[in-house]
């Protein structure tokens, strides 16, 4: 099966990626390279920046895949990445860009002055990163399965080859322009078709989604299956098989008994019109009320609901504020006003971009009930436009979404594998320009092997782990350095350590196949219900505990983190004017600002002569 | 606020060095008005106290965005599992949860935002004003 029009467009994307990166900037991560900071990027342009890196695999693929999989739950992860925003703006966007931290080892090392600190940090930037990038090469993986017909490991190879050399040759790299047309072109990639498919092409009634009965095919239907599966059929269906089924080579029609099946790879069997859909063996489809259901599925398991939700939103919710390739973006800011304007556009963007991936989940359950047969669901975006569109409509939505799908692991992966090599280069190994290539290289060697090994995970999960690493680890750090004076450098890595460590030992323990039912399935599949509070504890607690660890001249920080521009100093260590106390007395202080309700008093005089104190 | 060790200064060239690029508009506006700034960089009570009235200022309109946000988030799987006929309602045939996760929740976070931002820059106006207020 090949689709040239995909294929063309995929090209096309790539190509355009590729030589806008060989014409970029050198990477040099010296405070010239972020001069990029004095041309006053506007909040629109660089909230479209923003929203195109972070649009990823995940959003573009994955979330309609999974919904359609695990029901409409899954439609939480998208809420959460979207409301991630919110608290990105109401509890860091100023305060960072104030603080000129552009990195979060920088912050963590600029704040609260511990070397070590910022080491830990790093370690987690490249744990986050690292998790992130295996989605986005399953989801080109299965963009190329889908387009060129070709084994799911090229695709894998081919975007870890096209990032590390972009990465390499120093592309993509503060390309405002480029990133913010990647969020329109995604838009459009993903609206268009969704809009075109739901108003414009003849489907089943939407009610019918929800109802109860077994989903059957409506038309006379190929599915081909690029994995080796064993599926499960209720009835006995005559069909025709191309390829090897239950070990024998067929090459027309064949009766499938009831019963389990084998179907090797690269057999595509054709099911008849108003047959029932057979599905994975050991993956029973979800009924109508409970794929129409608020609750998030986890694989295979139907209790504890409640509880995977609030796991799923409290990861997303908190994790947004931790990923290091999208706060790198916030420097472009002019500053902190400006800094939350873009993110409140962002949140509207990003909202926008969320309402398509729901169309997709739900035209796929009417529409192809195929790709349950293949368990395929992760590519619904790309395979239902030529499943649902026929002739040369099919094609050219087909080819959109590639190219829109590819746009998303491209910005994104970009943008990941420089945070990730620039972590390990600059903050790590301390080295220059030589070193961050030599870093960029073995990073996408990793994750390209590493992303073979993945092909089973649905690729909103595995955003959904990075996210919940991210959630317990820096958010609880960023939210406390930034808000909290007593912080010490010794509890927010006890805090680091614990949450980030945790959440991460969690999360490896389910990939390996711990905890199959019950609360272990959750707790560990869904690690941020409970890592995230136990960090915010262990950071207050140890912090004190350990008072003599404050770091030095708290209050500058401070006033670095929290002035607003009109009156503020460019923030420099050690260097404010140590002026002499002049002491009020506490009655002449302005007005407290305790409550929500703003009223300062006038400005009160000063004593002549200050008493002195001894503090 | 506490424990400041008084505005030491540290001059040893090992301190972390770090630069904070500004954009010429924002730098003009700066060199304009740091004057007024002269009270909080003074580390006495005073400017301690009006640090602490900005940012609890600035915290309690955090708080007060966040926690309806959670709350907006949280009350349809809570609202959900308490009564089960809200999970699986149907509206005209298509699914509630569709509606309101496929939709309807993302205006209300957007005004939340656009709230939180409008009510943080009347809090930076405030204090500002209360320090050129001489």
């Amino acid at each position: 099966m090949s689709e040239p029009a995909a294929v063309a467009a995929v090209v096309a994307v790539t190509a355009a990626t590729a030589v806008i990166g060989a014409r970029g900037v050198r990477v040099s991560r010296t405070p010239a390279d972020f001069l990029v900071a004095a041309r006053e990027v506007p909040p629109m342009l660089n909230a479209s920046a923003i929203s195109g890196e972070y649009l990823s695999a995940a959003s573009f693929l994955g979330v309609a895949g999974l919904a359609m999989q695990d029901g409409l739950g899954a439609l939480w992860y998208a809420v959460g990445y979207a409301a991630g925003y919110l608290v990105l703006l109401a509890t860091v966007a100023a305060p960072l860009r104030r603080f000129g931290a552009y990195t979060i080892p920088d912050f963590a090392e600029g704040r609260l002055d511990s070397p070590l600190l910022r080491r830990a940090a790093t370690v987690l930037v490249v744990a986050i990163c690292g998790f992130y990038l295996l989605p986005q090469l399953k989801g080109a993986g299965i963009t190329l399965q889908l387009a060129l017909g070709s084994p799911y490991w090229v695709g894998v190879a081919v975007l870890g080859v096209v990032v590390t050399g972009n990465v390499v040759s120093g592309g993509m790299k503060g390309i405002t322009l480029v990133q913010a047309f990647q969020y329109w072109l995604k838009l459009t990639a993903i609206a268009l078709p969704a809009l075109v498919l739901l108003i414009g092409v003849h489907h089943a009634s939407l009610a019918s989604a929800s109802r109860p009965a077994p989903l059957t095919f409506t038309t006379a239907t190929r599915v081909d299956f690029p994995q080796a599966e064993a599926i499960d059929v209720a009835a006995p269906i005559r069909v025709r098989v191309e390829g090897r089924v239950d070990g024998v080579a067929h090459h027309g029609e064949l009766s499938l008994g009831a019963g389990s099946h084998s179907v090797a790879a690269g057999a595509s069997v054709e099911f008849p019109a108003g047959a029932a859909a057979p599905h994975l063996r050991g993956l029973t489809p979800l009924g109508g009320l409970q794929w129409s259901s608020p609750f998030v599925h986890l694989p295979g398991q139907g209790q504890h609901l409640l509880a995977a939700t609030l796991g799923v939103l409290v990861a997303t919710f908190l994790g947004a504020i931790g990923l290091p390739h999208i706060l790198v973006r916030f420097y472009t800011n002019t500053d902190g006003a400006a800094a939350r304007r873009t993110t409140l556009m962002v949140l509207a963007l990003l909202s926008c971009f969320y309402l398509f991936p729901a169309i997709f989940a739900l035209l796929g359950r009417l529409e192809a009930p195929g790709l349950y047969t293949s368990g395929q669901t992760d590519s619904v975006v790309l395979a239902l436009p030529r499943l649902a569109a026929v002739g040369g409509l099919g094609s050219l939505l087909g080819a959109i979404v590639a190219a829109g799908a590819f746009a998303a692991f491209l910005s994104t992966s970009s943008g990941l594998m420089i945070s990730v090599s620039g972590a390990l280069a600059h903050d790590l190994l301390r080295g220059g320009v030589r070193t961050f290539r030599i870093c960029a290289v073995t990073v996408g060697l990793a994750t390209t092997l590493a992303g073979l090994a993945v092909a089973g995970f649905p690729i909103n999960v595995l955003v959904g782990w990075a996210f919940a690493i991210a959630a317990s680890s820096f958010c609880p750090l960023l939210v406390l350095g930034i808000w909290w004076s007593r912080l010490t450098w010794l509890g927010a890595l006890v805090g680091l350590g614990l949450g980030g460590g945790l959440s991460s030992a969690a999360i490896v323990a389910t990939m390996l196949g711990v905890g199959h039912s019950g609360w272990p399935a959750v707790l560990l599949g869904e690690p941020a219900i409970w890592a995230v509070p136990l960090a915010f504890t262990a950071m207050v607690a140890v912090s004190l505990g350990s008072r003599r660890r404050l770091p030095a001249d708290v209050i500058g920080k401070l006033l670095a983190l929290h002035l607003p521009e009109a009156v503020r100093l460019p923030y420099q260590p050690g260097v404010y004017p140590a002026a002499a106390p002049a002491a009020l007395a506490p009655q002449q202080w302005p007005g407290r600002v305790g409550s929500f309700t703003f009223r300062f008093r006038r400005r009160p005089e000063r004593h002549p002569r200050p008493p002195p104190t001894n503090r | 606020m506490c424990c400041d060790r008084r505005g030491q200064v540290s001059t040893e060239d090992d301190a972390p060095r770090r630069e904070v690029v500004y954009a010429r508009r924002a730098a003009r506006r700066i060199a304009r008005s740091t004057p007024a700034a002269g009270d909080l960089y003074a580390r006495d009570e005073y400017g301690r106290a009006l640090l602490r009235a900005l940012t609890r200022a600035q915290l309690a309109t955090t708080l007060a965005v966040l926690g309806p946000t959670a709350v907006l988030l949280a009350a349809y799987p809570l609202l959900a599992t308490l009564i089960p006929g809200l999970a699986t309602a149907r509206i005209g045939g298509v699914p509630l949860a569709l509606m309101v996760l496929g939709g309807g929740i993302y205006p209300p976070l957007v005004a939340l935002g656009l709230w939180y931002v409008r009510r943080a820059e009347r809090v930076e106006r405030r204090f500002t004003d209360l320090l050129e207020r001489r």
